[in-house]
């Protein structure tokens, strides 16, 4: 789960275009929008996209985000137990 | 209704943000010199950069700088021209797209691909909610853009406005071009630009950001007189339109000091500047620009940009001269200059400014 955890973090920056920031800058438990990274909508489908591409999760309902993203681990979690690639 | 420019910022081959070009140019040794930037960081957050592709950089830099040095925080309009627009997102976002089997496509390049936004996010980031608008006219793109302002001014519809002209080039888009023959395939140095009798020229990024203001002030660089913009004109016509405009400015050939010209080294591009000199300017001195510069579909902007600094300075630099011999004949503070501009010698215009 660790290394799932950091591949994650890495992968975020990326696709985030987070300059300036490196993974231990983020805290795998703190939450990814609002507060925490304070991410925003278009973030949310860059996030579903990265799901899709890299680990061939389809989100089916938009709603699953909103637990789906909840904080880094979180996503890690559901990743583990759903991922086809 | 008068309208000066009251500053005008850049980030291009030359010094970022700076006239240090005007009497210490960098030289360009490559077909492909990048543009120097500055410290974005100054401008914006981390955060707020990660959505900026860096032609929203550059431009929303050399925005906020030019408002800075100006005290004009709140223009009446923002006026943007672009050629190609944001071509570093729009490669980012086809290339996924192929690579992808058009699935799993990245939403932020998608957003930043549209060309014709530039403006908006300038307004948005400077939050600005006046008249706002960007020219995608290729190489035209600048001059339709302060063409614009000029009327809107005129028009008394404005006393203030943000006028700009950005393009960056990225690696493909630089093949690409090469390819219908836009660049110098032997390139040995800038001296090889004047009077050349090949075809293409030396590629540059334009960030170019002016203040304009009905309102005079002792700091405004010089006064935005005149534009006009024909569409393929002839010889006759172009003297027509000369004629004109110096009439209706109540000048005089004589009483213009200098003409900025766009000589490239490209010799389709260049035969018509030495049509315009053999025909109209035949003894104006000559300008030209794109030797430090380079060429970009916003390079005109570079040409409004170096007359507005040597009026400004009150004197023209050897190193402008197109002709070096001319450099004599400008004895006086140049008061008046003409900037000619043609894209394709298809897409004309002719701006004056004064001191």
């Amino acid at each position: 789960m660790e290394h799932l955890i950091e591949e994650l973090k890495k992968e975020i920056i990326e696709v985030l275009n987070l300059e300036e920031m490196t993974p231990a800058d983020i805290d795998e438990n703190a939450p990814l929008f609002g507060e925490g990274l304070g991410l925003d909508s278009i973030d949310a489908l860059e996030l579903i996209v990265l799901l899709e591409k890299n680990y061939g999760i389809k989100l089916q309902n938009a709603n699953e985000g909103k637990e789906i993203f909840k904080s880094v681990r979180v996503m890690a979690e559901y990743i583990k137990e759903h991922r086809t690639k | 209704m008068s309208i000066f420019i009251q500053g005008i910022s850049q980030i291009s081959i030359q010094q970022p943000l700076s006239e240090e070009w005007f009497d210490a140019p960098v030289i360009p040794h490559t077909i492909m010199s990048p543009s120097i930037d500055p410290d974005f960081g100054k401008y914006f957050s981390p955060m707020e950069s990660r959505r900026m592709g860096v032609l929203i950089k550059r431009a929303i830099a050399t925005s906020m700088d030019v408002m800075q040095k100006t005290g004009l925080n709140m223009p009446d309009a923002i006026i943007a021209g672009t050629g190609i627009g944001c071509i570093e997102p729009t490669e980012k976002f086809l290339t996924e797209m192929i690579e992808n089997d058009e699935e799993c496509l990245p939403p932020a390049a998608f957003s930043q691909s549209t060309h014709n936004t530039i403006a908006a996010q300038m307004a948005l980031k400077l939050n600005c909610h006046g008249y706002n608008c960007t020219y995608a006219h290729r190489g035209t793109s600048f001059d339709s853009a302060l063409f614009d302002a000029f009327l809107q001014f005129k028009l008394k519809k404005i006393e203030s406005a943000l006028v700009g002209s950005y393009d960056t080039m990225t690696e493909n888009y630089f093949l690409m071009l090469s390819k219908l023959d836009y660049w110098k395939s032997d390139f040995c140095g800038i001296q090889q630009l004047r009077h050349s009798k090949s075809s293409g020229s030396i590629s540059g990024s334009c960030s170019l950001s002016m203040m304009l203001s009905s309102l005079p002030s002792p700091q405004a660089w010089c006064e935005l007189k005149d534009v006009e913009m024909f569409y393929r004109p002839t010889i006759l016509q172009i003297k027509h339109n000369l004629n004109s405009i110096l009439l209706r400015n109540e000048l005089m050939l004589s009483d213009v000091d200098a003409v900025v010209m766009g000589w490239s080294g490209d010799r389709d591009n260049d035969d018509v500047y030495y049509e315009l000199k053999e025909h109209c300017f035949k003894d104006v001195p000559l300008l030209w620009y794109k030797q430090l510069f380079g060429e970009s579909f916003s390079a005109s902007a570079f040409g409004t940009y170096v007359a507005s600094v040597c009026l400004r300075e009150g004197r023209i630099p050897k190193h402008l001269f197109f002709f070096p011999e001319d450099f004599e004949k400008v004895k006086n503070k140049p008061r008046n200059i003409l900037v000619y501009n043609h894209f394709h010698d298809r897409d004309h215009s002719l701006i004056l400014l004064s001191k």
